[in-house]
């Protein structure tokens, strides 16, 4: 896939400022998300904590902590590196720049709206979706202006063959304005009812994750992982089939969370059977990408790390979807283990470990600390094992003690307080790893090029000396 | 996939067929009728009265559904009935005059979807207000829906009736605010006493079909 010979090309310094505009409020979200995600957990131990203001109840901070990582950190991030993949496989400069920064600032806008809006009581109360209504149509508008650089990236590129890449982040910019707009007018402008209402959001918050997030995700480790390794991605042949598996069935998996619930019953059996369909999806990635695992350097720490994450955490919602699992981990801190593990360990990291490979190619110049680089290496690893396996822990005891009617709840949360401790631990370790990734992205931009921009890139294996 | 038209075309295709699920339960659903109920002469469920209604939208600012479900699982499927949640799962059909459904997906606190019919005992208007404003265990306390009044003359009639470290200080009276009213209102009008035909357990209907036969 190297038929780019040049590592820095004439392209990237077109799409410098969009791109690095994106990447910039992306990170400025990532931090903000954090201190919320941290006084949200915070409160699940010490409920009395921010407890005296109607503005910081749980309920606030956790939809305010998840709209800030999913449509601040994740979409930012996400658009940009989904845009960065395109233009360098396309072989043309980066179209449309200008409608990239100015899509960025009204995106920005609208999350912050969303943001205010939240804390005056107007999340929607769907997960993936706590985005007040009258927010939405002006993300969705300023969401097509940086798509139109992404299809004008497809449309008009020079090289005939289609990477694996392409598919995932062209995918993925169409998918997420139909999932959203279909949501918006089936929840707020049309409203179904009832429990109509639990199912479609059900479907979109999935869909989210299977044709959004994670299409950007594999779309970043697919450019990625042969770059730095140098080698032919192994069993390339069944890629499409595993994108097709993704894209077809990755929606249908949403209903996993009604088990048991007023819901028709074929909603959650649909849901299960298509659950297991896509293991046959995360075994075809973990084919053609195992190659990163073990391979050194920052980039590849984060890819393989997130790659893991990705992998253990689709087989893992595919045995907890079964009925005899979810009847224990159902309605507990269990399923925001798996959250986590996969916007976390998975989405968010993968993300990480492209955006090291992307800004010294944007920028032109090298990471201003290598030690802050193996810093927020060791602290996100670190910080996403103490998450996962303490929610899961907590989640786990919460779901037996829940099986127990004599148990009461003052019983279960003092049985879940010292692993929601732990996680407040974890917390504050991921905040910490991403202030570090924060001040070296602006000590780079600050810093003046040392070296000319051509030279700094030599072979492709080259990475290692930089990240 | 070097046909970009074909591959658009699969893309929404793939789409389509994924919200086509969603179509077909709305089919299943939407259209859901009260059901009346030749016996008692009226149809159910019933429309929340509109300081009831009001309470949902407060239920749902505050993000209550972030700890709270509102959704009984079948028996057997968990230990929904043994904590005395509801005699039966919940249906689609309890939810019809919902604007806003809270089924919820946590359960840091106990599920709410009957908890005006709660057997043994179900908690009454003063208890809800005396845990919203003190908290108890992981529930939090909710003081900014009450107000402190300073008592000249009588006592109003709607100041909570606090003792030990909870009571406010001499000459004051805590009353709730109406967000806290309306909530409260809300919470007394959750039950899902009625059974309808389709919320009967499945195992139960099954035993009395074998019983027939014999």
């Amino acid at each position: 896939m190297s038929h780019d010979t040049q590592e820095v090309s004439a392209n990237d310094a077109h799409a410098r400022g969009p791109l690095l505009l994106l990447l910039g409020s992306g990170l400025v979200w990532l931090v903000i998300s954090g201190v919320l995600a941290l006084i949200a957990s915070v409160q699940l131990h010490t409920p009395t904590f921010l407890a005296s203001c109607a503005w910081f109840t749980y309920g606030h901070m956790q939809a305010l902590q998840e709209t800030a990582f999913v449509y601040g950190w994740l979409a930012n991030a996400g658009l940009a590196l989904g845009l960065w993949v395109l233009t360098r496989l396309g072989g043309e400069a980066l179209r449309a720049g200008n409608w990239v920064t100015v899509g960025a600032l009204f995106w920005n806008l609208g999350v912050t709206l969303a943001l205010v809006g939240i804390v005056a009581g107007d999340a929607t109360g769907h997960s993936l979706l706590q985005l007040p209504r009258y927010v939405q149509p002006l993300l969705l508008i300023a969401y097509g202006a940086i798509a139109v650089a992404g299809v004008l990236a497809w449309s008009g590129r020079r090289n005939e063959a289609s990477y694996a890449s392409q598919w995932y982040v062209f995918a993925a910019l169409f998918l997420f304005p139909w999932l959203f707009s279909v949501a918006h007018v089936a929840l707020f402008v049309v409203p179904m009812r009832g429990v109509m209402q639990a199912v479609t959001a059900g479907w979109f918050a999935q869909g989210v994750f299977t044709l959004w997030l994670a299409p950007l995700a594999l779309a970043a480790a697919y450019y990625v992982v042969p770059k730095v390794t140098g080698r032919v991605l192994p069993g390339y042949q069944f890629a499409s089939l595993s994108f097709w598996v993704l894209i077809v069935v990755g929606a249908w998996t949403g209903g996993r969370h009604l088990i048991g619930g007023p819901a028709p019953a074929w909603i959650s059996s649909l849901a299960i059977v298509s659950c297991s369909l896509l293991v046959f999806h995360y075994f075809v990635v973990w084919l053609n990408l195992k190659g990163s695992i073990g391979q050194g350097g920052a980039v590849m720490k984060f890819t393989s790390f997130g790659l893991l994450a990705y992998v253990i955490g689709g087989c893992a919602d595919a045995f907890t979807s079964i009925r005899s699992f979810a009847v224990i981990t159902q309605f507990t801190y269990f399923t925001q283990a798996q959250q986590q593990l996969a916007l976390y360990g998975g989405i968010s990291m993968l993300f990480f470990g492209a955006l090291y490979f992307a800004v010294p190619r944007l920028t032109g110049k090298t990471w201003a600390s290598a030690a802050l680089i193996g810093g927020h290496a060791t602290t996100a690893i670190l910080g996403v094992l103490l998450l996962v396996i303490s929610l899961g822990v907590a989640g786990w005891t919460q779901g037996q003690a829940l099986l127990k009617p004599a148990v009461t709840f003052p019983e279960i949360a003092a049985a879940t307080r010292p692993w929601l401790l732990l996680a407040t631990a974890a917390y504050a370790v991921l905040l910490v790893g991403n202030l570090m990734l924060v001040v070296n992205f602006l000590q780079t931009l600050a810093a003046k090029p040392t070296v000319p921009a051509a030279t700094l890139f030599q072979a492709t294996s080259d990475i290692k000396e930089t990240a | 996939m070097k046909n970009g038209t074909l591959f658009f075309l699969g893309l929404f295709a793939s789409f389509t067929v994924s919200f086509a699920v969603v179509l077909l339960a709305n089919h299943q659903l939407g259209a859901l009728t009260p059901y009346f109920d030749d016996g008692e002469g009226k149809a159910f469920p019933d429309r929340m009265p509109g300081v009831a209604a009001r309470g949902q939208l407060v239920y749902r600012d505050l993000g209550c559904a972030s700890c709270h479900t509102q959704q009984v699982r079948r028996p057997g499927f968990g230990a929904d009935q043994a904590r005395g949640w509801g005699e039966r799962q919940s249906v689609a059909r309890d939810y019809i005059f919902q604007p806003f459904a809270q089924l919820g997906t946590m359960r840091i606190g106990p599920d709410l979807t009957n908890s005006a019919g709660r057997k043994p005992s179900a908690l009454d208007a003063e208890d809800l207000m005396n845990l919203l404003y003190a908290g108890q265990g992981a529930m939090p306390a909710h003081a900014f829906l009450f107000e402190q009044v300073k008592v000249t003359g009588e006592v109003p009639a709607k100041a909570l009736k606090l003792t030990g470290s909870a009571a406010p200080a001499a000459g004051y009276a805590v009353v709730p605010s109406e967000q806290a009213q309306t909530l409260v209102a809300y919470l007394l009008n959750l039950n899902t006493v009625y059974d309808y035909p389709e919320s009967r357990p499945v195992v139960q209907a099954a035993a009395q079909a074998e019983g027939a036969h014999k």
